[in-house]
């Protein structure tokens, strides 16, 4: 398991001192990864948002309990991925709404008109497919393909062996290119 | 190397993750065999276009809201979110507290004499009685006779008012006092107290003496006749009553405010005989006669007398005519106040 950065080591050393310029350091930092696992994971924006917030209040709440034997990054995952699967299994999640407007927003804005609308179309499939996945295998291949993490950072992050990461993450990539078969060449 | 344990090795290819063994072995299936050749390339299409995904982004304010939620809230916010949230949680439990509490406080005291004795001397203290002075007694002696047109089943009670408006100025206040004790302890009670509310017990006409229980109930109607007990001694407090026409201290000076402790009716032949030979017991039995009350029918003697000298007492009346009584608690007082009616 990869120690901390430098960097990582200097801003938690900040945080348990109550730097308060600190904290706004950190969310400035994560923030797009951990509301992109949140909106990954839950497909919808708002609920993403609050979910994004209470991960970093709780970083706020506890940091003073962080071990700082894995990455800051890693441990930032571990509460995001731990709140999603748990508000996924809980019950109270309000309705994933059809047609969510993020799926769309995804596309690039680079393209051609005629490229947009074919990648528009390719990454409503890829994350109606990622969609579609298991809660278990979902979050594997988020951390995995999306945000970049290595093997052991997930299995750090979710709690889980090394195999069973490894079984996951071939098993929702698989599942993936069964669902995106049209668009691969 | 077979086709599926090729393509079950795709995932460690792709992440570099596969020993150099494995790589081997893959690389000559590969090289054997078409089919898993072109399921590569798809899987490794699969995980580029994951890969190539565009970022996402928070939304924007995102930062400045994490800061303000993680600001810490003004200490008064934060005794009350402390105090009341989660409010679904914490209300109902705290209004069942507020019930436990209060039901504990009424079970104490209604499982301790003492506290209710001390509620009822409380109405002796001059804040507490110059209230009902003010308040007139329905059936105090002040109010005239001649109003209440009497009649046949009444007779007897308003004898027995008459009887005790008789008494001088200086001693009306008391007699008054120990009449609607009385009262309370005839079956003409209920009848002289206000319209709509029923006497405790629905006695036959001319029956047994009915006495407000005292220890042994605890019917809400206990509670309307310690009320009106405490009502009664109105005159009592008075600044212009004498204290040398009071009684002289002791039990019955108390006793006699409230609902006696035993009532009944005995019923004898010979009324004045079965007197005599109450008078006798009572200075047999160490007992003090307090009132006494005589009407054409019956008459309503009130003694104090030791509690242990009482079930003699009880023996005793047995013999002097057909001893009913009506109340009489198994648990006794120090110094039992007894009200007989005698009927014969």
């Amino acid at each position: 398991m990869e120690g901390r950065t430098g960097d990582d080591a200097s801003l938690v050393d900040r945080l348990r001192r109550g730097d308060p310029r600190a904290f706004e350091e950190l969310v400035i930092a994560y923030q797009h990864r951990v509301f992109g696992v949140a909106l990954r994971m839950l497909g919808s924006r708002a609920e993403a948002d609050e979910l994004a917030q209470e991960v970093f209040l709780r970083v706020h709440r506890a940091v003073a309990e962080f071990r700082g034997d894995a990455k800051l990054s890693t441990w930032l995952y571990a509460i995001a991925s731990r709140l999603c699967l748990n508000r996924l299994t809980s019950g109270e999640r309000r309705m994933a709404r059809e047609g969510e407007e993020t799926l769309a927003r995804l596309a690039s804005g680079h393209a051609s008109p005629a490229d947009e609308l074919e990648r528009s179309e390719l990454e409503a499939a890829l994350h109606r497919a990622i969609a579609e996945l298991s809660d278990e295998r979902r979050i594997v291949v988020v951390l995995r393909d999306l945000e970049g993490l290595s093997y052991e950072e997930i299995a750090a992050a979710l709690e889980l062996q090394l195999g069973t990461v490894r079984s996951r993450l071939h098993r929702a990539r698989m599942d993936l290119k069964e669902k995106l078969e049209r668009f691969l060449s | 190397m077979t086709c599926h344990d090729a393509r079950e090795a795709f995932s460690a290819l792709v992440d570099g993750a596969l020993g150099a063994d494995e790589r081997a072995a893959l690389d000559g299936h590969l090289a054997t065999c078409a089919e898993c050749r072109r399921e590569l390339q798809r899987f490794r299409d699969t995980v580029a276009l994951l890969r190539g995904a565009a970022p996402v982004r928070a939304p924007a304010g995102f930062v400045d809201r994490v800061l303000e939620a993680a600001r810490p809230a003004p200490w008064p916010r934060r005794l009350l979110r402390g105090l009341f949230l989660p409010w679904p949680v914490k209300l109902p439990i705290e209004a069942a507290a507020i019930v436990l509490v209060t039901v504990g406080v009424v079970y104490v005291y209604r499982a301790t004499p003492e506290l209710q004795q001390s509620v009822r001397l409380g109405p002796t203290s001059p804040a507490v009685t110059e209230k009902p002075r003010l308040t007139p007694e329905p059936s105090a002696p002040s109010s005239s006779p001649e109003k209440n047109q009497p009649q046949e089943q009444d007779k007897a009670g308003r004898s027995m008012e008459k009887k005790m408006a008789a008494p001088p100025p200086a001693a009306r206040d008391e007699a008054s006092r120990r009449a609607a004790d009385l009262r309370d302890a005839s079956p003409d009670a209920g009848r002289q107290k206000e319209a709509g509310r029923p006497a405790p017990a629905a006695p036959p006409v001319g029956g047994k003496v009915e006495a407000p229980p005292v220890r042994a109930g605890r019917e809400p109607e206990v509670a309307q006749e310690r009320a009106r007990a405490r009502a009664a001694p109105v005159p009592e407090s008075r600044a212009d009553a004498p204290r040398a026409q009071r009684p002289a201290t002791g039990p019955s000076g108390v006793l006699s405010s409230v609902p006696p402790d035993v009532s009944g009716r005995l019923a004898v032949s010979d009324r004045a005989a079965a007197l005599r030979g109450l008078a006798e017991l009572v200075a047999r039995l160490g007992a003090v006669e307090s009132r006494r009350v005589d009407a054409s029918d019956a008459t309503l003697v009130e003694l104090t007398i030791p509690r242990e000298a009482y079930p003699e007492l009880a023996r005793q009346l047995g013999r002097l005519g057909r001893w009913q009584p009506s109340q009489e608690p198994a648990a006794l007082p120090v110094q039992v106040r007894v009200v007989l009616r005698i009927t014969g």
